[in-house]
């Protein structure tokens, strides 16, 4: 009987534990209170030591002699005695071994407490074993204890605490704040300001600084309702979707470059590689649900059957450009010697690393070349992924990134389907077979022309030549005698009419009618139809079979495996494997398998991924995540600091159909948000006691002061400039890195110098060499993908700041808005103080205080004069005086940040 | 020819090493109490002196970033050698395919005896032999992880794990800087690229912003926009800055203890005097034919990480403490990780550094500098005796070599031993905290003392109750 079940828990999913867990699980201090009475050495703690401890202590040469895979060869113990005595604490030495942290060794991965719960408990209860002398069937490596752990559960229903201090409760979200803040005597600080709320608001939800009017328009709204529906205005901005879709291009990695990029002046492109960042840009305004936003990044192609559609639909297209998501790693396979299998692994592995973090918060990288040593990632599990990209990445049937000298097949697809491709080559035929037509015309308009022409040019050489120069032109090029060459050389050109000469040969007629067969060649070439290309990844070929490699190594294939997902976050053994139909002919449908294994409702996957988006959230508004390891969900990363907010956020998230508007909408209307970020704002005893209790701000008793992203500053400088171009997606806008080492916008190299305006999602983005202005700002070096960004404050950043061409334009730009005109709309300040006001309003949406005012009246008199002295008229220097005063301005650190 | 910044230096060397009186003790004290009691710490640049009496006041880090394999270059292992080709028959860490066979593989490269000390050299490292008397060789290190990214933290930081100061960032908190024109902490790196592990080999962590280290090129211009882009009338930058002072310390006022804003407007400051004093140190077009040759500026091979090694003394002269200069990047951004061809890698790499880093050594020694200047040339690990792929070497974490010169390190000397093979440290073993606690000893830091609360703990570099770390007093002159 006893057999019976366990063999049955081994296979079934064994939904009562899950529920059991829950039920236990409501409190998330220790989780030692759920194990269940009568520990049991099969069912407790073998998958434990299996797990842990048997690598060394099992079937071979155990270390030290002793084997810990029965509860009779623990008895007898090895060279040290006994490892276990039953219903003895003290006396059993593996506790002891395991209590000074003697075992496992350092490195290795360690026992949680609650596994060391288990053990003691197992053995206080006299080591209860069904069979003490049979050693039990190989555990995976992953047990239902590990799928307990915090991140790896289903979403768990946690209510909304209550609360004392209810005035300050504006959504759910604070008073699970508040919760933790009351229980240390502490509470929010007084609001912001409304033009550091609006700024603030603006900077976080369109990456772009409000206008003064925008300001204006906004304070003088005194209905209740009016900073929501600001909210829900910016919310709609075309400009959310470049703010947000950057933060997604950081967590998928995304360039336009391809290879390793790592040669300062060889930038390379692939053709329409950029529609992704598009797509993305597109996704994020119409608050694609995140569960699609997924599902089409990893199985878009698998979403309709584009290899036999008629035509390609716009959702088709979409489609296929969403998969450009799983084509960001480094491809080396762009020329011949890169082709090899080395980098087509490369490619999986770094694919796997940028999912694992993106998705989950899952260092699965780790498991690359042996199982997990601190998650429960068994490095099968890996594989098993693995086997999910191999049909693309097809290492048998390969597919190079651009096409190479030999391998002329790339994974770019066309924008239109087979038909449509027919169609367009019909088309042009038909256009090329008018465009002979007209062109025979133009000849046979021009034909006696050029006889004539030659003729004459012919009868002004040498009469003793004539003839020979003649037969040699006529000659065949190939055939032409030595001599004959000569001639060619020495008397073709000028014997060759031009273009100019037949036309003024033509009669008035003539020449209207080959102005017009021209005419009408042109406008027959711009009827010419041509498709672009899709840098999708789709399936190539048969499945290939995926092997286990060995040490991480693709020269060293081990077992074969399936495709499958992460046991851990599966109910159980079977549902880990991935349940694969083909949706059509031509692809195996396993990326779909995963999307919807990730995204299926109250899975553990789904939890986890949902845990990571909505933490990510958090992170952009808040500045730090509630699990401020925002790429590592697992036991080396850092714990949540408000594991019920996240747990009722992400629920919440799920439940409102995976919708990031209303997220981001809940976030920003909460009381913490809107909080001021100052230390002193209130001056209250509360907020002394705040400074020393929670003196790093973890409970956010305050509003995170936070520095500004690279692309931010750019922009914001940009937009208070009034030169910002707001065209939105296309082909990146080229830069170009200079010899001494500053990279800027190619301006040489633009259609048009507004180009150099653009957003700066909109440039290019390389690996490492950026724009330098982003760059010293922490735009990421990406080697993978980047889950959060660096804010440093260095001193290149305040010499750029001060010294750069592009800070020198932007105030040249920013002091003609101050100083009014005509193109900008507005007069001319009336008075120094006046233009002051109209500088703070544009670059910091707020009035300078008094001391400020001083401040900057000073700096334009001192520097008016020294203008004079320099030579400049009085109007010039106060106009260049002002124009030091903007870029002063643009230097100060509030420029920089978040306030 | 000394400058002013070489005479402050002087006095302050006095007064650091022997001028120390009971009084400054006390002071000391006290600021050690303030420090560790200040939550976020301040960002002040300004001059401090550490715990101890300090023998050296900066260090140059030579980044070997890769492994470079012992073996082959410092440690000399004949039993390795009569046993080339035989299988190994102890137990190997190994992290990447190609070493199964577990086939010893001797060294290619013969080992010659150098100076007084008869300290045993490579023959690929002629020019660092040829100083043998003034360094110190440490052939039993160890790090506690072999891939790179987890050994360069270990090095770098003092454990695994991201997101922790790095030593330089950490001796920029504990001393500020003597030049005040300059940054404390500057990188110098290949122009080609990035070295495997980018920028995190410079990160202040959760040390305030400013304390990060700063990149300097050593091709085209030192510092990019260091001067404005259009020339201004005299005087009206310095106006700017004024009044840029005063509008960013109004502001800072409501931010009280947000060290990034306290950096800020130190950057601002150090801008401004780097405007001056940067062009005038990093320039070295000055530098006389005969000082560019003992730097190798005159061969192509060696110009690259000569011309870095000649700016990093002229950083020192002007008083910035630490100077990483960053391996080249030209055979691979982890340049000594020969998984692969270890010979001809070797023969291509050992030429472009050996020459470069002799001769900062011998030219801080002629002037008088290598005394106040620790000088550091390491890898993040070594490499196994064993072959991988036929004719490379896998990650090592059991035993690397290093060598140290100046700053108060015993000159012409060799400390511990590895096993006959090279696989393990056994003798005298030093752990990267270890190292790193000797370093900040010889700058006047207790490693136990130099404390920063982050989060609710105070964080250390060595964190000595986990790591154990400790000063390693048998490498230092008494």
């Amino acid at each position: 009987m006893a057999r019976t079940l366990r063999s049955k828990l081994r296979t079934d999913c064994r939904p009562w534990r899950h529920l059991l867990a829950a039920v236990v699980l409501t409190s998330w201090s220790a989780f030692a209170s759920a194990i269940e009475p009568q520990p049991q050495f099969e069912r407790d703690v073998w998958p434990i030591l299996a797990t842990r401890c048997v690598t060394c202590h099992g079937a071979d040469e155990p270390k030290g002699g002793l084997d810990l895979r029965t509860v009779g060869s623990m008895l007898r113990g090895g060279e040290s005695g006994p490892a276990l005595v039953k219903s003895d604490l003290p006396a059993s030495l593996i506790l002891e071994k395991i209590d000074q942290r003697e075992m496992p060794p350092k490195g290795e991965r360690q026992l949680s407490p609650d596994d060391i719960a288990v053990l003691r408990a197992w053995i206080a209860a006299g080591a209860r074993a069904e069979q003490p002398d049979v050693v039990p069937p190989p555990v995976s490596g992953v047990s239902d204890r590990d799928r307990r752990f915090w991140s790896f559960r289903p979403l768990q229903t946690v209510p909304v605490p209550s609360i004392k201090q209810i005035e300050s409760r504006r959504t759910p979200i604070d008073a699970f704040l508040l919760a933790k803040l009351e229980a240390k005597g502490l509470g929010f600080s007084s609001d912001a300001q409304a033009t550091t709320l609006v700024r603030r608001l603006y900077l976080d939800l369109v990456g772009l600084p409000p206008e003064p009017a925008e300001i204006d328009a906004y304070l003088a709204d005194h209905d209740p309702g009016a900073y929501e529906r600001l909210v829900d205005r910016l919310l709609a901005s075309p400009h959310f979707g470049e703010r947000w879709g950057r933060h997604w291009l950081d967590v998928a990695g995304y360039v336009d470059t391809i290879g390793f990029d790592t040669d300062a002046t060889n930038v390379m492109l692939a053709e329409g590689k950029w529609r992704y960042r598009d797509w993305v840009v597109r996704a994020l305004n119409v608050d694609k649900p995140y569960d699609r936003f997924i599902t089409e990044q990893l199985a878009g192609d698998e979403l309709y059957d584009w290899r036999r559609a008629e035509r390609f639909t716009p959702e088709i297209r979409e489609a296929l450009v969403a998969t450009g998501y799983l084509r960001t790693a480094r491809d080396l396979t762009h020329e011949d010697v890169g082709v090899i299998p080395q980098n087509f692994f490369g490619i999986m592995h770094d694919t796997l690393e940028t999912m694992g973090t993106g998705l989950l918060g899952l260092t699965l990288n780790c498991a690359r070349c042996h199982s997990h040593k601190f998650d429960p990632i068994p490095q099968e599990d890996y594989y098993r992924l693995m086997a999910i990209l191999t049909p693309a990445y097809n290492p048998q049937a390969w597919r190079s990134v651009i096409p190479t000298e030999t391998k002329t097949n790339d994974r770019a697809i066309p924008d239109v389907s087979k038909i449509e491709q027919a169609a367009i080559e019909r088309h042009n035929a038909a256009l090329d077979a008018q465009l002979q037509t007209l062109r025979q015309q133009l000849d046979d308009l021009r034909r006696p022309h050029p006889q004539q022409l030659f003729e004459a040019a012919l009868a002004k050489l040498p009469e003793a030549i004539r003839q020979d120069t003649k037969g040699a032109i006529e000659a065949a090029a190939d055939k032409r005698t030595p001599v004959q060459k000569y001639l060619v050389d020495k008397f073709g050109k000028e014997l060759t009419p031009s273009r100019e000469a037949i036309a003024a040969e033509l009669n008035e007629s003539d020449k209207a009618s080959a102005t017009r067969l021209e005419g009408e060649i042109a406008a027959t070439e711009a009827g010419r139809l041509k498709w672009g290309k899709i840098q999708a990844l789709v399936d190539v070929g048969p499945p290939p079979p995926t092997h286990l490699l060995m040490r991480g190594s693709e020269e060293s294939p081990g077992v074969e495996v399936e495709p499958g997902f992460l046991r851990v976050l599966s109910r159980c053994e079977a549902t880990a494997l991935a349940a694969v139909t083909a949706p059509m002919e031509g692809t195996s449908g396993r990326r779909m398998a995963l999307a919807r294994w990730l995204t299926e409702r109250d899975s553990p996957a789904s939890a986890l991924l949902a845990r990571v988006a909505v933490n990510r959230v958090w992170q952009q508004i808040f500045g730090r995540g509630i699990v401020p390891t925002a790429d590592n969900f697992g036991a080396q990363g850092q714990p949540p600091t408000h594991p019920e907010l996240l747990e009722w956020l992400s629920a919440r998230f799920v439940e409102g159909n995976w919708r990031v508007k209303p997220l981001i909408k809940l976030m920003v209307l909460s009381t913490a948000y809107r909080q001021t970020s100052r230390r002193d704002a209130s001056g209250a005893p509360a907020t002394i006691d705040a400074e020393t209790i929670d003196p790093g701000n973890e409970l956010l008793w305050r509003m995170r002061l936070r520095r500004l992203e690279s692309e931010v500053v750019r922009d914001s400088i940009l937009t208070v400039s009034g030169t910002l171009n707001r065209a939105m997606g296309g082909p990146p806008v080229a830069i170009n890195a200079r010899p001494d080492g500053m990279v800027v916008v190619a301006k040489e190299r633009l259609a048009h110098p507004d180009e150099a305006m653009r957003r700066s999602i909109y440039l290019v983005t390389r690996r490492a060499y950026n724009l330098s202005l982003l760059t010293v700002f922490d735009q990421p070096l990406v080697a993978t993908n980047c889950l959060k960004r660096d804010a440093s404050a260095v001193p290149l950043q305040s010499l750029m700041m001060l010294n750069d061409t592009f800070i020198a334009e932007a105030a040249e730009q920013l002091v003609r808005r101050v100083e009014g005109s005509a193109a900008t709309l507005s007069l001319a300040p009336t008075s120094p103080q006046e233009a002051i006001e109209r500088l703070f309003r544009l670059a910091l949406a707020r009035l300078p205080n008094a001391a400020e005012a001083a401040t900057c009246r000073q700096l334009v008199d001192e520097q008016t004069l020294l203008c004079r002295k320099s030579g400049a008229s009085d109007q010039l220097a106060t106009h260049q005086a002002l124009v030091q005063l903007c870029q002063t301005v643009l230097n100060t650190s509030e420029f920089l940040y978040a306030e | 020819m000394e400058n002013s910044f070489f005479a402050n230096r002087r006095e302050f060397l006095q007064q650091a090493t022997w001028g120390f009186s009971g009084l400054a003790l006390a002071h000391l004290v006290e600021q050690d109490q303030a420090r560790a009691a200040t939550a976020s710490g301040g960002s002040d640049l300004r001059p401090r002196m550490g715990h101890l009496p300090a023998r050296a006041t900066s260090v140059i880090m030579l980044m070997q970033v890769g492994g470079p394999s012992q073996i082959d270059l410092f440690d000399p292992k004949p039993e390795l050698q009569k046993r080339d080709g035989q299988e190994y028959s102890e137990q190997v860490e190994t992290l990447q395919p190609g070493s199964e066979t577990k086939k010893l593989m001797g060294s290619p490269f013969r080992f010659e005896r150098h100076g007084n000390s008869g300290m045993e050299i490579s023959e690929l490292l002629p020019a660092i032999g040829s100083i043998a008397d003034e360094i110190c060789l440490v052939r039993s290190m160890f790090s506690d992880n072999n891939n790179h990214p987890q050994a360069t933290r270990c090095l770098n930081t003092g454990k695994i794990f991201p997101g922790r100061p790095t030593l330089g960032s950490w001796i920029g908190y504990a001393l500020g800087t003597e030049n005040q024109n300059l940054p404390t902490y500057v990188v110098l790196r290949d122009p080609e690229g990035y070295n495997n592990g980018g920028t995190t080999m410079w990160e202040n962590g959760w040390l305030p912003a400013v304390y990060r280290g700063t990149e300097i090129q050593s091709r085209g211009a030192a510092v990019l926009d260091l001067h404005p882009a259009v020339a201004l009338p005299p005087g009206v930058q310095r106006n700017n800055l004024a009044a840029l002072a005063k509008l960013n310390e109004e502001r800072r006022k409501l931010y009280p203890r947000e060290s990034e804003l306290d950096a800020r407007i130190r950057n601002y400051e150090l801008a401004a005097r780097m405007q001056t004093a940067a062009e005038r140190v990093l320039d070295i077009s000055g530098e006389t034919a005969g000082m560019r040759a003992l730097y190798g500026l005159d061969s192509p091979v060696t110009e690259n990480f000569g011309t870095r090694c000649l700016m990093a003394r002229r950083l020192v002269e002007s008083g910035v403490r630490f100077i990483q200069v960053m391996v080249p990047v030209k055979s691979g951004t982890m340049a000594w990780d020969h998984h692969e061809k270890i010979k001809p890698g070797l023969e291509v790499l050992c030429p472009q550094v050996d020459h470069p880093t002799a001769g900062l050594i011998r030219d801080l020694k002629q002037r008088g500098l290598l005394d106040s200047t620790i000088v550091l040339w390491t890898g993040e690990f070594g490499r196994l005796p064993i072959s991988q792929k036929a004719s490379g070497r896998d990650h090592n974490r059991n035993a690397f070599s290093l060598i140290v010169a100046g700053g108060g390190f015993k000159a012409g000397h060799v400390h511990g031993r590895t096993d006959d093979f090279g696989y393990k440290s056994i003798e005298n073993r030093v752990s990267c905290p270890d190292l790193l606690a000797t370093i900040l000893h010889q700058l006047g830091l207790d490693h136990d003392r130099l404390k920063y609360l982050h989060h609710g703990r105070e964080e250390s570099l060595t964190d000595s109750p986990v790591t154990g770390a400790k000063v390693v007093g048998e490498l230092l002159d008494v």
